[in-house]
């Protein structure tokens, strides 16, 4: 995916590599709306999508999804598809293990022989991979309408409204920003490696990948030192906080998603 | 006959397609929406202790020293970066290390195993690899099994006296395909096969990942390989304070 949009000469380069999607989410009109209500929306739809199993939810969830993120967040057509498709080739290749068979005797509705054993596959299993890549698809398309629409601090705060231990949101508030730093360094760091015909053959790319990296994790630890003396002389303590945004939710949101929860049991209801 | 004719040359077509497709895949992530709910809930009530452990350890460490939470968010940020670079491969496709050997041996099982969690949180939110519900199954087999499995053979391996980089490159290799049939496990249980059910079911998984896995694991333990010998080159000091090269730890 990152080669395509490279060719095509889109997608966004943030600092060296291509963290598109927090791009997306920083830019999408419904940042504005509440990040506990985007979450807690988000996060039902998928569950409702898992839990009910029918392909008419699952179809429901994708178009809705879809239309909130491209036609509410202004995310255009053409970049939301390729999105789409970053999980396609583990949904393809799961897909075909759940689809197909093999087996030593004759078994199954279609079969083929290849050799001493059996390719199979029935009605029920070819249908039972359709309805788990559409129902894995609607579940995707619930997720990237909270990442999509919400950049990764606002998610971390809804993970500390929601009590996951202190521990580890503060860790994941950390790791958010030093990713981006390492990324920066990392790609100034090949940068360099290129111009001097660092990666001219594999076995050139290797090491000089390999180099690469633990130079990085040398780098890092020693600015860690510096972070430190920098947070310590702003009495740091062991805890960070962060100003956040008031957001207000919309009744007429809050109506809304209930009411479209409401229409995916109706649909459930009505098909299965 | 056309008729077989024409099946096979649809297996055909399915094959080639199938394998064109093949060199882009990046690590077992299991997708979001992949496994039913209770099966999620399954998944990460087994994570449930190992997080404990690792919480607490970290919460320790981080009570004496406040330094040392500083610390381990460079490491984990050191592994997330590690894990979304493209890796160079010989087709030119596009594949990602996993640096769970690399991680286990380096800050040890516990701290990893929230390390990995939170890794695989933002690989979920910024990468759209795997996915927020299959976090439980991913977690066990990406940030508890494999690298108890890589850290565990490491272990045994030093004690055996075994050259340092040759046990780094068994424990990343292992601890990569362990990972890789961990995954293989959790969805042949979830979806067994229709003719001879679970058994089965894990061939069929094993052998339709086993093209993308396989090579990656040798790739995987051969980076491991370089990224230890230049940290042991450059990096001694800062390795004995992070609990490698004879540190206490876990």
């Amino acid at each position: 995916m990152e080669e395509q949009k490279h060719r095509r000469g889109r997608g966004h380069r943030h600092s060296g590599a291509v963290l598109s999607i927090d791009y997306y989410a920083y830019a999408s009109a419904i940042r504005r709306w509440n990040p506990y209500f985007k979450a807690a929306f988000s996060m039902a739809c998928l569950v409702l999508c898992l839990a009910y199993d029918s392909l008419a939810v699952s179809a429901a969830v994708i178009l809705a999804m879809a239309w909130v993120t491209v036609c509410l967040g202004g995310l255009p057509c053409r970049r939301y598809l390729p999105l789409l498709s970053i999980p396609f080739v583990f949904m393809l290749l799961g897909s075909a293990a759940i689809a197909f068979g093999v087996s030593l005797h004759p078994a199954g509705q279609y079969r083929l022989r290849l050799g001493f054993f059996y390719l199979y596959s029935s009605r029920e299993s070819l249908l039972q991979g359709l309805h788990l890549m559409l129902k894995a698809l609607g579940a995707v398309s619930a997720m990237y309408m909270l990442t999509l629409s919400t950049p990764a601090s606002e998610i971390i705060q809804v993970l500390r409204a929601v009590h996951v231990p202190k521990v580890i949101v503060e860790l994941m508030s950390l790791i958010y920003r030093y990713i981006f730093i390492l990324m920066d360094t990392q790609g100034r760091m090949k940068k360099a490696a290129s111009a001097r015909l660092g990666y001219c053959d594999y076995r050139t790319a290797l090491s000089t990948f390999g180099r690469t990296a633990s130079n990085l994790l040398v780098v890092s630890l020693k600015k860690g030192d510096a972070y430190y003396q920098a947070l310590a002389s702003r009495c740091y303590s062991g805890e960070l906080r962060f100003l956040t945004e008031q957001k207000p939710v919309r009744a007429a949101q809050v109506v809304l998603a209930a009411g479209f929860l409401v229409l995916l049991t109706i649909l459930w209801r009505l098909t299965g | 006959m056309p008729q077989t004719q024409k099946k096979r040359f649809a297996l055909f077509t399915v094959l080639c397609l199938a394998f064109a497709f093949v060199p882009s895949a990046n690590a077992m992530h299991i997708m979001e929406g992949y496994l039913p709910p209770a099966i999620c809930v399954v998944w990460g009530a087994v994570c449930l202790p190992f997080l404990v452990l690792g919480v607490r350890n970290i919460n320790r460490k981080a009570g004496e020293q406040h330094q040392t939470l500083l610390m381990l968010a460079l490491c984990g940020a050191f592994v997330f970066v590690i894990s979304s670079l493209k890796i160079p491969s010989v087709t030119g496709s596009c594949s990602h290390m996993t640096g769970t050997g690399l991680s286990a041996i380096l800050f040890g099982p516990a701290v990893t195993s929230v390390l990995g969690l939170i890794v695989l949180v933002f690989q979920a939110i910024l990468l759209a690899h795997g996915g927020l519900t299959t976090l439980g199954a991913n977690c066990f087999s990406m940030a508890i099994a494999g690298p108890l499995a890589a850290y565990g053979l490491y272990r045994a391996l030093q004690a055996a006296k075994v050259d340092r980089k040759v046990s780094v490159f068994l424990a990343a290799f292992f601890g990569d395909l362990f990972t890789y049939c961990v995954t293989s496990v959790q969805l042949a249980v979830t979806y067994p096969a229709a003719e001879g059910g679970v058994a089965a079911s894990l061939v069929k998984f094993m052998g339709v990942f086993a093209p993308t896995q396989l090579p990656l694991a040798v790739v995987e333990g051969i980076l491991t390989v370089v990224i230890v010998i230049g940290l042991e080159t450059y990096a001694a000091r800062e390795l004995k304070e992070i609990g490698y090269l004879g540190g206490n730890e876990t």
